[in-house]
């Protein structure tokens, strides 16, 4: 399998990064549960989630980190490293809602340079990189600093 | 009669600067909690799924999703751990979590086979409203996470909150 690898050469300021999306359903909720191991109530349990004050479970910060995750490595490749990372949880993407008929979020994760620059040797690009959905506009805006290979 | 917040925070803050020893990780980084971790957003990447794809890159093995590292160190995740060296529990008026700000820095891959160890540190504890709860509590922690040869792998720092349900805020007055 041959993975498309980018260079700090051919990377422009602005340029966005590819993103996917992915729906908030109960099997993706399911699967959040088991990749992230976090059992908290409030991400799979309606009446736990609304006795705290929410309108319905909500995807976690394992799962959120995650998304990142994949959005990041996918782009710098196998040749390149995530050097930093900052994630914001300030609005929530929710599973559907059985009561009210409420589908859950389609969660879109995007990104787009901001910078490019050398230190140390090093070839860095600075994005920003953030979740938003249908419902809310962006729900978690996030920064990175990404290390990539050199032509050559 | 029960402490108000405010009181519960004199206390809380006192713990600011606890820390723990480096505490290893029950298990070294393992093939499988990788693969479910990537299931779950359908990341179908072979540097952290396939040994034989790794084995031709620079890595040479199976490298962890980078936001994962830390699942491998320390206490883990879930359950919690009971047996392994923790920060000392911050007392609250509520007991409603949701994890706000989490901020990584990187210093090497991470592959199957490392034995990852972490030392936490509570950085800050504070009152500050949200929509939920005006007294809600929020809890500041920095964590080093470091491999089986000693060298520092990450550096994390995460702030969360811990709040009332509506009705604690209102039968205690705060609504």
């Amino acid at each position: 399998m041959e993975r498309k690898q980018v260079y700090w050469d051919d990377v422009k300021v602005g340029q966005e990064i590819p993103g996917y999306t992915l729906k908030i359903d109960w099997t993706r909720q399911v699967k959040q549960v088991s990749g992230s191991q976090d059992f908290y109530a409030v991400h799979h349990d309606p009446d736990f989630a609304r006795a705290a004050g929410h309108p319905q479970p909500f995807v976690n910060t394992g799962f959120m980190q995650g998304c990142f995750s994949r959005l990041m490595t996918d782009w710098v490749g196998d040749e390149g490293f995530v050097r930093k990372f900052r994630m914001e949880m300030r609005k929530m993407n929710f599973v559907p809602n059985d009561k009210t008929g409420t589908p859950g979020d389609t969660m879109s994760m995007k990104g787009r340079v901001t910078e490019k620059y050398i230190k140390d040797g090093e070839h860095y690009v600075e994005a920003d990189v953030w979740a938003e959905n249908e419902r809310e506009g962006v729900t978690t805006p996030s920064k990175c600093t990404l290390i990539l290979p050199v032509r050559g | 009669m029960a402490k108000t917040p405010e009181e519960m925070l004199v206390e809380a803050r006192k713990l600011i600067g606890a820390e723990t020893k480096p505490v290893q990780g029950r298990y070294p980084v393992e093939y499988d909690p990788i693969r479910r971790y990537c299931h779950m957003t359908d990341d179908i990447n072979p540097l952290f799924l396939d040994p034989e794809y790794a084995k031709k890159t620079k890595h040479r093995e199976v490298v962890c999703p980078p936001l994962m590292v830390a699942n491998f160190a320390g206490p883990g995740i879930w359950p919690p751990a009971t047996d392994l060296p923790a920060l000392p529990p911050v007392i609250t008026p509520g007991d409603r979590n949701i994890n706000l700000t989490t901020e990584y820095e990187f210093l090497k891959p991470v592959k199957v086979g490392d034995r990852l160890s972490v030392k936490s540190r509570i950085a800050d504890i504070y009152i500050k409203a949200i929509r939920l709860d005006p007294k809600a509590f929020w809890t500041e922690t920095e964590r080093i996470i470091t491999n089986q040869n000693g060298d520092v792998v990450a550096k994390t720092r995460n702030t969360g909150l811990r709040h009332r349900t509506p009705e604690q805020v209102k039968a205690a007055g705060d609504a």
